[in-house]
């Protein structure tokens, strides 16, 4: 459905993408993670027409987004960055304004949106008064004007109180179910990306470092939170099993290490062992490691 | 179709905005004003200097002439700077509030939102020339009453005309107000264009503004008087020749023929930045 390849870009001379490539499949929702300034939003900008990528190319469907941008885009609805609406008109009229540059404004089609995204009480007010989340479900509304086959939303969730985040996780998950709805989405909160996302993507200073499947990443090497006295021993133990330390007490050892091996020879060597835990690896710990916060 | 449904909206973005009614306002309480002024204090030098020159009282003294001196002695000044805001916001505004990245999210060209935004400041441009010259009319027709024909004296055009036909005065400066409306067009030009370089609405509407008097203030240095063609200013002031007796049409063709190929090449230089830009905060 979205296939990104090998893009560029810099700004001020400055490498802001450093070819990065991704695919993402019809009716998978897929996300972005990285750091402010890792390259998310500039990944999206370019997708969407907005930032002139240095090199590379993105595909929806199979329109070139270079060549044929008004074509590729007609399959596209977005939340790029914070949504900014005309506060001095009605949620309605703004509907209007926007969707009637993709083409005809269907009323009925619009009404049936405003519906889906809790608005109607308020669509014919002024957008200056409408809340954060108002605002986001207008935006979404907005997105889902003339039915798009993907959808991508930046850090759509941000400001969002618990209640506005799960609304959205849930009306998000909703539109995959109902319509097999497409959808890349930028995001900061690594729970939202874990419970929503099939395939997830890590960007750190516009190099892509990880792909894969969400379900991949909980299990795939095993690690224990072990604490342990001395530290030193704790350590030279733990390395002799080829073990490696993750952040916080979290440490991870090669396929195949039985952990009672491990806690035997703490305690041959005299060491005082207190907490011994199976920990699943959570997308946070993978988002750490990968990303240049991780500081084991 | 889709072309003027997309207009459509533009001009209600435009017209939805307080802001947008300043102008109007202003030259409502202005006009009012001058009328105000013209009955209570110029009426007796105006009969005074007409009885000196041999002119009909109603002549110097009327409605229309009132109408005449309005727009005449305040479009350029005043309303220069209505259009320069509005037109320096049209761009620069969107993409500062972020609505410009909603837009451009949407299937359409940039050069189509250019051209939208583009028409919609024009049309409120000339529709705002002659908001101020029916309403001129109006107060003056409500003031002074409806006799009399139309005056007009302008010594730095030279041109002196006396049309004492009230219909025919009438369309004489029905039709000046919609040459001065074309003129106009250049500040606003100058406003789209500064609004489409990345830079803060208020200041683009500054720079037209700053362009538009400095040309101003150089046509009228005496020694530049056998130069005066060559600036924008003095092109735009042309549009008195239809108040002319023998209209000069070839002048009048010449001038707003400039004027148009620099309005043209303005939105062509927006276009040609806007197209290069990349959104994003």
């Amino acid at each position: 459905m979205l296939k990104v390849q090998n893009l560029t870009k810099k700004f001020a001379g400055k490498d802001a993408l450093k070819g990065v490539s991704f695919e993402v499949d019809r009716g998978e929702i897929y996300g972005l993670l990285g750091h402010n300034g890792a390259g998310k939003s500039t990944t999206l900008g370019i997708i969407l027409s907005m930032v002139a990528a240095g090199s590379g190319e993105v595909f929806i469907g199979d329109i070139s987004v270079r060549e044929n941008p008004q074509k590729a885009l007609r399959k596209v609805g977005s939340i790029f960055e914070a949504p900014a609406f005309y506060d001095y008109m009605s949620g309605w009229d703004n509907l209007k304004v926007l969707v009637g540059l993709s083409g005809r404004f269907d009323r009925a089609a619009a009404m049936e949106v405003v519906e889906r995204v809790d608005l109607s009480d308020r669509i014919h007010s002024k957008v200056g008064a409408y809340s954060h989340g108002m605002r986001q479900r207008l935006a979404l509304a907005q997105a889902l004007l003339p039915e798009p086959e993907i959808l991508l939303l930046d850090e759509p969730t941000d400001g969002l109180d618990p209640e506005g985040i799960k609304w959205f996780r849930d009306f998000i998950l909703g539109l995959r179910k109902e319509r097999g709805m497409t959808v890349l989405f930028n995001s900061h909160l690594l729970s939202e990306v874990e419970q929503m996302c099939d395939r997830v993507a890590i960007i750190r200073a516009g190099e892509l470092v990880y792909e894969g499947a969400v379900d991949e990443l909980r299990d795939d090497r095993p690690g224990f939170r072990l604490q342990a006295k001395p530290l030193r021993i704790l350590g030279e133990v733990v390395s002799s099993f080829g073990g490696e330390k993750m952040n916080g007490d979290r440490w991870i050892f090669p396929e195949g290490t039985e952990i009672s091996d491990v806690v035997r020879s703490l305690i041959e060597r005299g060491a005082e062992v207190n907490e011994v835990t199976p920990v699943r690896r959570s997308l946070e710990d993978v988002y750490l490691e990968h990303s240049s916060l991780s500081k084991p | 179709m889709m072309f003027l449904r997309q207009l459509r909206g533009e001009l209600k973005k435009l017209f939805a905005r307080k802001r947008t009614y300043i102008g109007y306002v202003v030259f409502l309480i202005f006009e009012a004003l001058l009328l105000s002024l013209w009955i209570y204090v110029g009426r007796e030098q105006f009969e005074d200097l007409a009885k000196r020159n041999f002119i009909p009282v109603e002549l110097l003294s009327s409605s229309l002439t009132a109408t005449y001196w309005i727009m005449g002695f305040s479009m350029f000044l005043l309303g220069s700077i209505y259009f320069a805001l509005v037109a320096g916001d049209i761009v620069a505004k969107e993409t500062e509030d972020g609505n410009m990245r909603m837009v451009l999210s949407r299937p359409v060209s940039r050069l189509r939102i250019l051209v939208l935004k583009y028409c919609a400041v024009i049309i409120y441009t000339v529709t705002f020339v002659i908001f101020v010259g029916l309403t001129g009319y109006g107060m003056a027709l409500f003031a002074m009453g409806s006799e009399g024909g139309l005056f007009v004296w302008n010594p730095e055009m030279y041109i002196l005309a006396v049309y004492p036909d009230r219909d025919e005065a009438f369309q004489r400066l029905f039709t000046g107000a919609c040459f001065m409306g074309l003129s106009m067009c250049v500040v606003t030009s100058l406003g789209f264009f500064f609004s489409c370089l990345k830079i803060k609405p208020a200041a683009a509407s500054v720079m037209a503004l700053s362009v538009f008097f400095i040309d101003f203030v150089l046509q009228n240095i005496p020694f530049l008087a056998n130069h005066k063609d060559v600036f924008i200013t003095f092109r735009m002031a042309n549009w008195i020749y239809v108040l002319q007796e023998n209209i000069p049409w070839e002048r009048i063709v010449e001038s707003y023929s400039i004027l148009m190929g620099l309005c043209v090449s303005l939105f062509i230089l927006g276009w040609m930045v806007f197209q290069s830009r990349d959104f994003k905060t």
